[in-house]
């Protein structure tokens, strides 16, 4: 009786303990489900092996190199945005396929808008749409680039 | 009917007070509180941290070191710095390219940072010249025939680093 009863306990204990962790394991994982179906250990991958060289690890950028911390949001506000960060040779002409673009777009999104987006949400770029928009990569980018932020900045607050 | 309840409860409770202590509760709780600040201590909470440390075998100034596979240039290691770090009175770049080598002493592929050091004259030591996945200039992003000293106060040459910076994703 008394090993059968202790193990008992034993069991109980270990639920307990369990219950304890997985609230927390559930709520992170709706979180970043609501939002973008991510791989996040591939998204990183990619992100490292064809953003990063330039953008550094952080998004900050360098010189030239535009920042996409702060800014991903800040695209996003308007739909020729939104086109521009797909359109940019580094997106458009990478060798990513479709959906690992738009994976490691949204990614990027999540990770690097600071608190650009509004009301902290954002629509996820999806393969289709990524797909048809790096059909036509820009060719004058830095022009793109002021044109669609002057246009981002006169939308109403 | 009542003391058929009534020994029903009466076996309830005895069975319940034979195998739970007053203080089962308490001991159960403070378990709980005590373990769950343990968790981040677990080698479960730490192997991110540890899933980029590769197992090291050679040496950092040896032109066949793991990490070097598609590195063009001289290697820092030999000229006051390390793998990881420029030599002083060096600034390294921001700005870089990034492969993947495989590193045989425990059989993964990891992502590697070929960031230049930058303001002084070209090193001269221990060139090396591996180029696997170098790729063409019209891949800019892969391609380690450009001078890399981009996002620099000087863009002087002067030695190349190969820093990990991750675990290759295997697809």
């Amino acid at each position: 009786m008394l090993p059968l009863r202790n193990n008992a306990l034993g069991v109980n204990r270990l639920l307990v303990a369990l219950s304890a962790l997985l609230p927390c394991a559930a709520i992170s994982n709706a979180f970043a489900g609501a939002q973008a179906e991510i791989n996040e250990d591939r998204a990183r991958y990619h992100y490292q092996m064809f953003c990063q060289g330039c953008h550094t690890p952080d998004g900050s950028g360098v010189n030239a190199v535009p920042p996409l911390k702060g800014m991903m949001g800040v695209f996003l506000r308007s739909q020729g945005g939104r086109e521009f960060m797909v359109r940019v040779p580094g997106s458009a002409t990478s060798k990513l396929d479709d959906m690992q673009l738009a994976e490691v777009l949204n990614w990027c999104i999540e990770n690097f808008s600071s608190n650009s987006l509004v009301n902290g949400e954002y629509l996820p770029y999806t393969a289709e749409e990524v797909g048809k928009l790096r059909q036509s990569p820009l060719q004058e980018i830095d022009n793109t680039r002021a044109a669609v932020l002057a246009e981002i900045a006169r939308l109403p607050e | 009917m009542m003391s058929l309840i009534d020994k029903l409860l009466e076996r309830r409770a005895r069975a319940a007070a034979q195998t739970a202590s007053r203080r089962g509760m308490l001991k159960t709780l403070g378990g709980v509180l005590v373990g769950a600040t343990a968790v981040p201590l677990l080698p479960v909470a730490r192997a991110e941290d540890g899933a980029a440390r590769p197992v090291e075998e050679g040496s950092d100034t040896d032109c066949d070191y793991w990490r070097y596979c598609a590195i063009d240039g001289f290697l820092c290691s030999c000229c006051g710095g390390s793998a990881n770090t420029c030599p002083p009175g060096t600034e390294m770049s921001p700005v870089t390219w990034i492969g993947t080598c495989h590193n045989p002493a425990d059989g993964r592929n990891y992502v590697i940072s070929y960031n230049d050091c930058c303001g002084k004259s070209t090193c001269g030591a221990c060139l090396c010249q591996r180029d696997e996945g170098d790729r063409p200039p019209y891949r800019p992003d892969k391609t380690n025939d450009i001078n890399w000293c981009l996002g620099t106060s000087s863009a002087t040459y002067h030695c190349s680093t190969a820093v990990v910076v991750g675990v290759a994703f295997e697809e």
